[in-house]
């Protein structure tokens, strides 16, 4: 721990930087007399740069660090001033740009299938379904529990207690990974092989066997050189291989979920709302 | 074939968004009292835990942190939808969206749960006044017509 504390005090500077933003930025419920948003967002930012830039550099190309850097940096400043929005369709319209954000972190991390679909399912139905919500349910104008937050500097000090110790066990802890690499100039060498020596074509007078069926693989879920991760061809796999009942509770789910949320909210005869 | 190497940056960083997310998500959820604000924070947080998924099965070279993925973003659709009329039925109940009216459970006849805080409005008298303050399952109860002697040959008879 005082290792740590010495060698990354980007990460101790950017987490206090970020809770002194996070606390500027808390609705405090001084009626008439709001804080400028500005002094926040700078702190929050400052916070946020320092806290990624304390994971080291690398020696990545320059597209994806500027590509890392704007998504990370649009999905944490968004989520801040989400969370701390005094109007409830700004805080959706932030939540929303966060979601971008994450979205963009997902495609770093080859995962374009789950970018698109977290987009079309958050910005495109869950977010339009919380404004109807808060246009069916907001008062006029800033209601009182939205311009005081409670219990603001436990919440922020204890959350952030808990960032920090998940960040000192992640740069420190002797955590290793067995890479398997995976063997893609084998699959080229063997794909030109067969083009340069093509089967043989069967002999009419031969007995026709037909050759055996693939070997279905013991567990989908491994990357291989013909299903790369990020690919759609190995997550189908996936998903319809090793998770096939799996993806037939959760469309059960969806069906009784949509069901209860129909049943639970409140009809026109109960009154109005 | 398979080497052992520690974390390199790109996952170690990946995975420090994915935690800070989820910390701002576990904030907003805390400190915020509109119930709406407090569900879109659980979205929130359930982006965090996605993006450590990802991240994960990056690293581990397999395609269950997507699966993973799909699932939870199945849940929260259904998490959202449901959290939504949950939260449209504890409205017409108040008509105000404050989580501190809900801070206990109980059922009682005076509506005063705002002690220190004046900015929370009074929540005006329900219509449903002496019946219990849940959403009610069904029709209200209604007085049964006044049923007639069935035999008037025998006027001590009443029906059961």
């Amino acid at each position: 721990m005082n290792e740590w504390l010495q060698q990354h005090p980007a990460s101790i500077g950017g987490l206090v930087l970020w809770a002194i933003g996070l606390m500027w930025l808390m609705p405090s419920g001084k009626p008439g007399k709001s804080r400028p948003v500005l002094p926040g967002v700078v702190l929050v930012a400052a916070g946020v740069l320092s806290f990624c830039l304390s994971a080291g550099r690398g020696v990545d190309t320059l597209q994806s660090e500027v590509m890392f850097w704007t998504f990370a940096v649009t999905a944490l400043l968004c989520a801040a001033l989400m969370i701390t929005s005094k109007n409830p369709v700004y805080g959706a319209l932030w939540f929303a740009l966060a979601t971008l954000g994450t979205c963009g972190l997902f495609m770093l991390q080859s995962a374009p299938f789950l970018a698109a679909a977290t987009i079309i399912v958050y910005a495109g139905a869950v977010i339009v379904t919380f404004l109807f919500v808060i246009m069916l349910a907001q008062q006029s104008g800033a209601a009182g529990y939205d311009r005081r937050a409670q219990f603001t500097i436990p919440a922020v000090l204890s959350s952030f207690v808990l960032l920090g110790l998940i960040v000192q066990q992640l740069q420190t802890s002797p955590l290793k990974v067995e890479r398997t690499k995976i063997a893609v100039a084998e699959k080229q060498g063997s794909a030109r092989g067969s083009v340069t020596s093509p089967p043989a074509l069967p002999s009419p007078d031969a007995p026709v066997n037909p050759p055996p069926p693939p070997a279905i693989p013991a567990m989908l879920s491994k990357a291989t050189a013909d299903t790369p991760v990020g690919g759609m061809k190995g997550l189908g796999r996936s998903l319809f291989g090793d998770y096939l009942f799996a993806v037939e509770l959760a469309g059960t789910i969806l069906l009784v979920a949509s069901i209860g949320a129909i049943a639970i909210a409140p009809r026109r005869e109960e009154g109005a709302l | 074939m398979s080497e052992v190497t520690p974390l390199n940056y790109e996952e170690l960083r990946s995975l420090m968004v994915a935690a800070g997310l989820f910390v701002l998500g576990a904030i907003g959820f805390l400190t915020r009292r509109n119930l709406i604000l407090l569900v879109l924070s659980a979205e929130l947080m359930l982006h965090g835990v996605s993006l450590s998924l990802v991240t994960f099965g990056k690293i581990h070279q397999n395609h269950e942190g997507q699966a993973f993925t799909i699932f939870v973003l199945t849940v929260a659709a259904c998490e959202a939808g449901l959290a939504l009329s949950l939260v449209l039925a504890l409205y017409r109940q108040t008509h105000s969206l404050d989580i501190r009216l809900w801070s206990e459970l109980r059922e009682f006849d005076t509506l005063s749960p705002v002690a220190a805080d004046t900015d929370s409005p009074q929540t005006p008298p329900s219509a449903y006044d002496g019946i219990p303050l849940l959403t009610p399952a069904g029709r209200l109860p209604q007085e049964l017509p006044k049923t007639v002697n069935a035999d008037p040959k025998r006027p001590d008879r009443t029906p059961v």
